[in-house]
């Protein structure tokens, strides 16, 4: 329960609902209607969606040391330069855009975080809960790279495109900041009405090297 | 049928996978390693198809993608229909299946080869502009009975069943062509490290190298082909890409290169294997190894089947173990066409005559030609074939020594085959695309690639270089800058030895002359696919087509599918000659992607179908889809449209919808409106420059609705915004006009008003949005919330509240697009559904009614609350909407589109003026679109007042309404205008006001 903030001036709101509403994220209906081509054992790539994460952009001038301190002092994480990213274990801080990041955390965690942020930030900067707006989807596996080849013009070589690196560029006739996790371990932030579309269209890519949804079996904890 | 030209042994074809295949419904076999045009001539099918002007019968003259008459339909059933297929380019496989595409209505007899002589007159040159353009609607008859005689193929009446997609490549070097040059230029580059693309358009790599009868490093060319190969293939920094054609280069080394992947296996894909691949290249550096083709000598009736290429005859015999012919006269300027003469002569049938233009060749060639026994005729040429549907004997004259006239009588020489060589023109295309353009070079005698803007360099036959060792070393050479070009250190590669004959100069010959003059002479063709003959192309330069361009374009000259890679550069010389100017004056016509046809399919990729074009979901998508809507495409949205209910018309649902939201409550997913959330000390400030109404005293917790124009002072866009905080606004835009706004907002942030401090923000997608309207939504609301107080005076129309809703957090708007008390509720997207669907369990004893774009329609004009872009198409200000409470002149800081509407145009009074419509006859509802105007009787053309902009039936008022615009229509209140339908009826209208129902406005006030 929550309270118009006249005396504030920004709205800021606790996003969590009660706790018996069912949530339902972007790909809750399209994962359900897919179906795999291959098995877990013959498949070369390997496709989920990473639902139902916090999700802030934060705006903000780099060159203000400020706000990188305020950042770094809020989320125990650097403020990440151009193309690139900042993890720890809860949470991942991609740079976007010259003075946009995206900061992907737990769901519950993004008031607390939002809050940590506005208390830690001083000046002109902007931080905006867009959770339910995207989804990350995930890709993985010996083909992954091939399937974004298929998806997308932008060069993923592991010297173009090096672990921890972030780009937004055209994923088909949609859009998605691609995160490189891990060598064979990709992240597709895309816009929620956009998704069926880009989860269709990475289903299809996949077929022709053994499509199976889910994790792979070693990075099941 | 027994293959009666295929030789013992010998080619690159695979003896023990016998192949069996149709042509024009006969069926043939020939083996693994064929092309289709290698087993025709294994079968001994001379005719493949007929010319376009003059019905005359054709056979193969090449063995590559400049083949000209053997283009056939390729496919075995309907959906794999492919047209227009080069078969020397079409590997054979088991059951294929392929039909002539030219010589309609049939090889053998021949409607227009009937009728012959008298057709083509018909069609002299420039005959698309001299013949069938008058009377103009006549053209469509001619142009679909010319493109059937003309043997362009057909498309398949059905969908294609195989599927083609699109692959991104960059890479540090590519190189184009994988011949001598290409796979030496290849090898340098990878051993440095560099990746390497190697593409090539044959299955087989290595090009001349596979039919070549010279040695490197002691072994066959082939052999050093096959090793090379190996080698490359084993190098993990290096993609091969036979069956591949770099058809398109572009800017910025972006080329397109269209991989046929499974057109060798079948008809059909396999499964999970996509058809054709087109590579979207982008390469650091172009090595262009694209080679040249041989240009054929024209000489009268050199058309007739059984007159080929030299080089061509060499790879049937070598590559495919194929012989075209049993007795030869071979012709050549240079010495490469001497190779087919041994090759032929070494298949064991007979080589009639060698005959050489030059007066006295020397060199190697010439010794061997000796040696064997050849009746080696210098100083002479073919002037004319003799035969009907196949070469008989060819007639030799001796030829003076610039070849210019014939020296003495002609002899007749019985053969069936007549191969010719007018030396080698460099595969210039791609280097064209980009726009270079190519320029003559007298030492080759041919055009080379000019300058380039692009990071790319040529090497071999591409660049005039003609022997084997030059090629492979200028390989090595481009190969090593390719890689230095890319970041790598490159080492000088050792070159391989080669044994090759030494080569005497060639002579620069391309019309053979005969005893009669051009005109006079039996035809000597130039471009064998649209039958211009060296005759037409003097015709037009008499006619004075001087410029090459324009003679191209009068004679067609390599207008075909073949962009004229045989007959160019003849043509020119002929045209240079008739205007007695060198080729170099005359210069060249370039080459426009793609090289050789590439397929829709592989244009399209996967781009079609489901994938076509993205569909956007809201949260609420698959409750609309089990409730049966209708889908209406607003953008990429997919919006409900109606709810019909079984056994419903969609005005019966219009209707239902209408009156249940106006007597009860409805409905409506309204997520899809575009949401900008904007922060910043300077907000206010901000949204007062870009709306054209005042925001400085908007309280936290009230709405507005605001108008956006361009400089022009014309509405594009318009919405509520929101004041959530000091610092803080909530904008919605049209569902359409999402994304241009943002972008509109950004523009003038960043180039006009960077010194405010604002952040604009996209939560389109975040908030799922329902709106609940009609006099029952506040009870449906106090049924699903307890901390938001709904009281009519604590919380009023045009106020916004945070509080929960279903158990999920919202913010509640009390705002109204349909002029009922309404609400619309934003949830985060994730629980956009749970609310909704919350919504209707409570609702379900208020009758709530979902209803759609169309309903909404309908309430709004009831309102006559305007949509951007249906009542607005960019030409009209707030004043001609009637908004005139909307602008806010005397603003401290100007707003965009101020000065635009004040512009003298925009102040007349006769401008036309958006005003409501009722019909005499309130059953009728008119055309949107329709044109208003004041005297029905008036003769056409008319004076036309305005036109209809929207037009609904109200099931609330009980007849038709209507918005449009009317010149001067404010003034026009109560006076009748006509409205003259395409289908003769004229209808009565009378001026109203917009506001057709509730005008007070008490119904959202309650």
């Amino acid at each position: 329960m929550s309270e118009l903030q006249t005396d504030t001036r920004v709205s800021i709101m606790n996003q969590m609902p009660e706790a018996d509403v069912t949530a339902r994220s972007a790909l809750h209906f399209s994962q359900a209607a897919t179906q795999p081509v291959f098995g877990p054992g013959q498949a070369q790539v390997f496709l989920w969606e990473d639902a139902l994460r916090g999700q802030l952009v934060i705006r903000g001038d780099a060159s203000n040391t400020d706000f990188a301190k305020g950042i770094s002092s809020a989320l125990d994480l650097a403020l990440p330069g151009q193309l690139a990213s900042s993890v720890s274990d809860a949470m991942a801080l991609l740079w976007i855009a010259p003075d946009e990041w995206l900061l992907l955390c737990d769901l519950e965690q993004a008031f607390a975080i939002e809050t940590r942020l506005r208390d830690a930030l001083t000046g002109h900067y902007a931080v905006i809960n867009v959770s339910g707006g995207q989804t990350q989807i995930r890709l993985a596996g010996s083909a992954a790279a091939r399937v974004l080849q298929k998806s997308m013009p932008y060069a993923v070589s592991d010297t173009h495109f090096p672990v921890g690196k972030v780009a937004t560029t055209a994923l088909s006739k949609t859009q998605a900041t691609v995160r490189r996790i891990d060598s064979t371990d990709w992240e597709l932030t895309v816009r929620r009405s956009f998704a069926d579309y880009a989860w269709r269209w990475l289903t299809d890519a996949s077929r022709e090297y053994g499509l199976h949804l889910g994790q792979p079996e070693h990075d099941e904890t | 049928m027994r293959q009666t030209n295929r030789l013992a042994d010998g080619g690159r074809i695979d003896r023990s996978k016998p192949l069996t295949f149709s042509f024009n419904g006969r069926q043939y076999t020939g083996y693994e390693g064929d092309t289709l045009s290698s087993a025709l001539i294994a079968n001994g099918v001379s005719v493949i198809g007929r010319s376009f002007k003059y019905g005359r019968p054709r056979g193969i003259v090449a063995a590559g993608a400049d083949e000209p008459n053997a283009i056939v339909q390729l496919g075995a059933t309907e959906a794999t229909q492919v047209p227009n297929v080069r078969a020397t380019q079409q590997p054979l496989f088991d059951g294929l299946v392929s039909q002539p595409t030219s010589g309609w209505p049939s090889l053998k007899f021949d409607l227009l080869g009937f009728s012959g002589q008298l057709f083509g007159r018909a069609l002299p040159p420039g005959f698309y502009y001299k013949t069938f353009m008058f009377p103009q609607a006549a053209w469509k008859f001619y142009e679909k009975h010319i493109r059937k005689a003309a043997g362009l193929g057909r498309s398949p009446t059905e969908p294609d069943v195989d599927e083609y997609d699109h692959l991104n490549q960059h890479t540090d070097v590519l190189v184009v062509g994988a011949g001598p040059a290409g796979l030496s230029a290849a090898l340098t580059a990878a051993r440095s490290g560099a990746q390497v693309i190697l593409a090539d358009e044959q299955a087989d790599m290595g090009g001349s190298l596979l039919s070549s009868r010279s040695r490197i490093n002691g072994v066959e060319a082939s052999q050093w082909a096959a090793d090379t190969l190996q080698e490359l293939a084993g190098m993990d920094n290096v993609l091969l890409l036979p069956n591949a054609t770099v058809n398109g280069y572009h800017d910025h080394n972006f080329l397109t290169i269209h991989e046929r992947r499974t057109d060798h296996l079948g008809d059909r894909a396999p499964e999970h294997q996509t058809r054709q691949r087109m590579h979207r290249v982008r390469a650091d550096w172009v090595v262009l190894a694209t080679g040249a083709h041989e240009r054929p000598l024209v000489y009268a009736n050199n058309d007739l089947p059984g007159c080929m290429l030299a080089s061509a005859v060499s790879t049937y015999i070598r590559r495919y173990a194929v012989i075209p012919g049993h007795s030869l006269v071979a012709m050549t300027t240079n010495d490469a066409g001497y190779q087919a003469a041994f090759d032929w002569q070494d298949a064991g049938r007979k080589v009639v005559a060698l005959v050489d233009t030059r007066q006295a060749p020397t060199g190697d060639c010439v010794e061997e030609a000796r040696r064997r026994g050849i009746r080696l005729l210098t100083g002479h040429a073919v002037i004319e074939a003799k035969g009907s549907t196949r070469v008989s004997a060819a007639r030799v004259a001796p030829l003076s020594e610039d070849g210019q006239h014939l020296t003495g009588p002609a002899e007749k020489l019985a053969c069936d085959t007549i191969a010719s060589s007018g030396g080698w023109s460099p595969a210039v295309h791609l280097s064209c695309h980009t726009g270079g353009r190519p320029v003559w070079n007298d030492d080759v005698i041919g055009f080379v690639p000019g300058d380039t803007l692009q990071r790319q360099s040529i090497a071999g036959a591409i660049a005039g270089t003609f022997d084997l060792a030059g090629c492979l070393e200028q390989g090595a050479q481009q190969g090593a800058e390719a890689a230095r070009q890319a970041g790598y250190e490159a080492k000088p590669a050792s070159l391989p030895t080669v044994e090759e004959p030494d080569t005497g100069n060639a002579m620069a010959l391309f019309c053979i002359p005969h005893e009669r003059r051009i005109s006079r002479a039996p035809k000597q063709f130039v471009d064998f696919q649209n039958d211009v003959t060296a005759a037409a192309i003097e015709l037009a330069t008499r006619e004075g087509f001087e410029s090459i361009e324009h003679v191209k374009r009068y004679t067609a000259l390599g207008f075909g599918t073949d962009q004229g890679k045989l007959g160019n550069i003849n043509g020119m010389a002929i045209a240079a000659k008739s205007m007695n100017k060198t080729i170099a004056e005359t210069g060249t016509t370039i080459f426009r992607p793609n090289y050789t046809p590439v397929t829709f399919g592989a244009i399209a990729g996967r781009h079609c179908d489901a994938l076509f074009d993205p569909e956007r979901h809201t949260a609420m998508h698959d409750w609309h889809v089990r409730h049966g809507a209708l889908f209406e495409n607003v953008g990429q949205w997919k919006r409900p449209w109606y709810y019909p209910k079984p056994g419903e018309t969609m005005q019966q649902s219009l209707d239902r919808e209408c009156l249940a939201t106006r007597n009860g409550v409805g409905i409506l997913d309204a997520s899809t409106l575009g949401k900008i959330d904007i922060q910043g000390k300077d907000a206010r400030e901000f949204i007062g420059r870009v709306y054209t109404n005042a925001w400085a005293k908007l309280a936290v917790g009230k709405c507005r609705y605001g108008l956006m124009c361009g400089e022009d002072g014309m509405v594009f866009d318009d919405g509520v915004t929101s004041c959530l905080g000091e610092n803080h606004f909530l904008m919605t835009t049209t569902t359409g006009g999402a994304a241009h706004v943002l972008e509109w907002l950004e523009l003038y942030h960043q180039t006009e008003w960077p010194e405010l401090e604002v952040y604009m923000n996209t939560v389109t997608d975040h908030w799922a949005t329902m709106t609940i309207a009609g006099p029952d939504s506040r009870k449906l609301l106090a049924e699903l919330t307890d901390d938001i107080d709904l009281d009519k005076d604590s919380f009023k129309f045009m106020d916004w509240r945070q509080g929960t809703v279903a158990g999920v957090p919202a913010r509640v708007f009390r705002i109204s697009f349909t002029g009922e008390l309404s609400y619309e509720i934003n949830v985060p997207a994730h629980y956009g559904l749970h609310v909704w669907e919350a919504l209707f369990e409570k609702g379900e004893r208020h009758n709530l009614t979902p209803y759609g774009t169309e309903t909404m329609h309908i309430l709004r004009a009831e309102k006559g609350f305007i949509i951007a872009g249906q009542d607005t198409d960019g030409s009209m200000h707030p004043y001609d909407l009637g908004l005139d409470w909307a602008v806010k002149e005397d603003k401290p800081y100007s707003f965009i589109g101020k000065r635009g509407m004040k512009r003298e145009d925009c102040l007349r009074q006769d401008r036309k003026q958006l005003v409501g419509l009722k019909t005499k006859d309130p059953s009728i509802v008119l055309p949107e679109g329709a044109q208003a105007v004041d005297d029905p009787k008036q003769p056409v053309p008319m004076t036309m007042l305005g036109h209809v902009t929207s037009s609904y039936y109200s099931a609330n008022l009980g007849r038709s309404i209507a918005m449009g615009v009317i010149r001067g229509g404010h003034q026009r209140s109560g006076d009748t205008v006509y409205y003259p339908l395409s289908d003769g009826r004229v209808v009565e209208a009378e001026i109203t006001s917009t506001l057709f129902l509730d005008p007070k406005g008490e119904r959202q006030n309650v």
